[in-house]
């Protein structure tokens, strides 16, 4: 292997084809749907690939559906995912990296078999458990839902980082006078930061997008949150698919989501470049 | 008042016994240094005496209290670890403020207190550094900043100089002992290194597979080993040694060879260091000579005598060269005698005195 600029023209014209193909297979879908997006009517169905520029879409979404409510809640449900995962995933990954007790491996495998298991599998039983909690049709139901799903590789995560800390470090905190807590707090996070940035965004994504939990567990538009709202949007009439609405509501529920990621991003590379961990 | 007492302080790691029962006192300000080989247990002590390692059984006493149960910061000690094990994320100033913080110390307490370490350790104009930004000889400042900002009653050092390149490592070695000078409390240090141990100890431990073989002052370590151990291991080159057996009341080699020597009854090793090992026209230790090591101001002759190579060491540039052969004597007063088990026979030498 050596430089691409060595390469023969065909093996370039050939790369550059194959990263051709790639992109387009990634970005057309959301190409299309922010196209779709800015048509009407049956504009909509016309073979066309060019951009228009009607908001009219975007207005009816929150005319018609409690859309600003919804995605409130979305933003409530994955911020209190992300910070409930990040809160238990830092404490569990101190005692699983750095605490020897029985059942250690034990305990490390069934976090990571409770991530095995498929969504419609524990479906009905957290159905149980929500209507026991009280939880139907309520915020922290989904929460408490959609921790099952972001907690296991949030701990498995941390606990590889935590592993990765030096010993030293920990040892002359406590010599300083740190409790356990504060050793974590002072001296851990902000060594993790980049690990924590990674995978509070993952969770956030999973959190954001969750669909499943989201239908079962609640009732009322006033409670959904975005993606089931964007699935139960109906038009004027019941023959009316009414997709432009639908691609509206989703190019306004991705971009906050695409932005996260790009501001993210450079905090994660920047504090990765920066050697933070490297004493 | 903090010395230290230990009563036969034991360490398991599950089934590995690592220290078997040391007894131990070190005294009211005095500078103790353990050294012994890798995996000795001189580091596992010295986390044992910080409470980062619980004692398996024992009594350890700081001050005379018992502090088995006690975590470290109830102590009242402070150490300055290998890797300096500096905050990575915090400047040098909040590195060495950090445990008065955590303490919730008056703002300009600690102010005060960190300036005067930094004053004292140069690293005035450091402090707003991260320890990235450091050199490694300015970390370890900073972390011997950081473990006397809270003015412990015992510094403890584990193995601090070993990542510094050698002419730092005597720099530091300096300071340290200055260090001792200015503040007077009780340091206990940990090294592989014998230049360290012999010049910063008032006393030595040598430790071995977890017991201590001999406590002392570094000239009764070289002078008077216990243990054909501490023979071997203080002193650089080491000590050479012959087993030797009593024919008559008198020693000789095992090749039939008359050492004319007195030596006490039961020896069956000899030990000679290379300084007493004299080029003598009519030496019984006679053979070919395999390496010549020219240092400067002394030089090194390896002599190949059949069952054993022994080595040495005289002033100045050496007159023989390599292949020659060449006699050597011990210096009778100066031979050291071993039983079977290794043990000291004999008193040995008087110690050389010093202004000490």
């Amino acid at each position: 292997m050596g430089e691409i600029g060595h390469w023969s023209p065909g093996a370039k014209a050939g790369f550059a084809a194959l990263i051709t193909v790639i992109v387009v297979a990634a970005v057309f879908p959301f190409y299309y749907a922010i196209a779709s997006s800015f048509r009407t009517g049956s504009d909509l169905f016309e073979p066309s690939l060019a951009l228009a520029f009607d908001p009219a879409n975007y207005r009816s979404v929150f005319a018609e559906q409690p859309f600003g409510r919804n995605i409130l809640n979305s933003v409530i449900v994955a911020t209190a995912v992300v910070g409930l995962s990040l809160g238990l995933g830092l404490t569990a990954a101190y005692a699983l990296a750095r605490v020897a007790f029985r059942g250690r491996g034990l305990m490390l495998m069934c976090i990571l078999a409770v991530s095995m298991f498929p969504q419609l599998a524990v479906l009905s039983g957290m159905f149980e458990l929500i209507r026991w909690l009280g939880l139907y049709n309520q915020l922290p139901g989904l929460i408490l839902a959609n921790m099952m799903l972001t907690l296991p590789f949030t701990v498995w995560v941390l606990t590889t980082f935590m592993r990765e800390m030096p010993r030293e470090l920990e040892d002359a905190a406590y010599v300083d006078g740190a409790t356990p807590l504060q050793v974590i707090v002072h001296v851990f996070l902000p060594l993790m930061m980049p690990a924590m940035a990674a995978t509070g965004l993952l969770a956030f994504i999973v959190a954001w997008n969750e669909f499943l939990f989201a239908l079962t567990f609640t009732l009322s538009n006033e409670q959904r949150t975005v993606p089931v709202a964007i699935a139960l949007i109906t038009g004027a009439s019941q023959f009316e698919l009414p997709w432009g609405n639908v691609m509206a509501a989703s190019v306004i529920v991705t971009v906050p989501l695409v932005l996260l990621v790009l501001v993210f991003q450079r905090r994660i590379v920047a504090g990765l470049a920066a050697g933070a961990v490297k004493g | 008042m903090a010395s230290i007492t230990m009563n036969a302080v034991a360490k398991r790691f599950g089934r590995t016994t690592v220290l078997h029962g040391i007894d131990m006192d070190v005294a009211d300000g005095e500078f103790v240094v353990f050294v012994g080989p890798s995996g000795c247990g001189k580091s596992t002590l010295l986390r044992l005496i910080a409470g980062l390692d619980e004692i398996t059984s024992g009594t350890m006493s700081i001050g005379g209290e018992r502090v088995n149960d006690l975590p470290p910061k109830a102590r009242g000690i402070a150490m300055v670890f290998q890797s300096y094990a500096l905050y990575p994320h915090m400047t040098a100033y909040r590195n060495m403020a950090f445990g008065m913080r955590l303490e919730k110390a008056a703002p300009g307490e600690i102010d005060a207190r960190v300036r005067a370490a930094a004053e004292m350790l140069e690293l005035t104009p450091l402090l707003d550094r991260l320890p990235r930004a450091l050199s490694g000889g300015q970390r370890q400042r900073v972390a011997i900043g950081r473990a006397i900002v809270r003015e412990p009653r015992v510094l403890l050092f584990d193995e601090p100089l070993s990542n510094l390149d050698a002419s730092l490592r005597g720099q530091m070695r300096v300071e340290i002992a200055r260090l001792h000078e200015r503040l007077g409390n009780t340091m206990v240090y940990v090294t592989h290194d014998q230049v360290e141990a012999m010049t910063l100890a008032d006393r030595i431990v040598v430790l071995n597979a977890g017991r201590v073989e001999q406590v002392g002052t570094p000239l009764e370590l070289y002078h008077r080993p216990a243990n054909r151990f501490v023979a071997g291991f203080i002193g650089a080159p080491p000590m050479n040694f012959l087993d030797i057996e009593m024919r008559q009341g008198e020693a000789g080699l095992l090749d039939g060879r008359r050492l004319r020597l007195a030596a006490p009854a039961g020896a069956a090793l000899i030990g000679v260091r290379p300084e007493d090992l004299i080029p003598a026209e009519d030496g019984v230790l006679k053979g070919r000579i395999a390496l010549v090591e020219e240092l400067g101001e002394t030089h090194l002759i390896h002599v190949d005598l059949g069952p054993a190579t022994v080595i040495a060491k005289a002033q100045g540039a050496s007159q023989v060269v390599r292949g020659e052969i060449l006699s050597l004597a011990p210096a009778p007063a100066r031979c050291h005698f071993f039983d079977a088990e290794g043990a000291r026979l004999g008193a040995g030498a008087p110690l050389p005195a010093t202004s000490a």
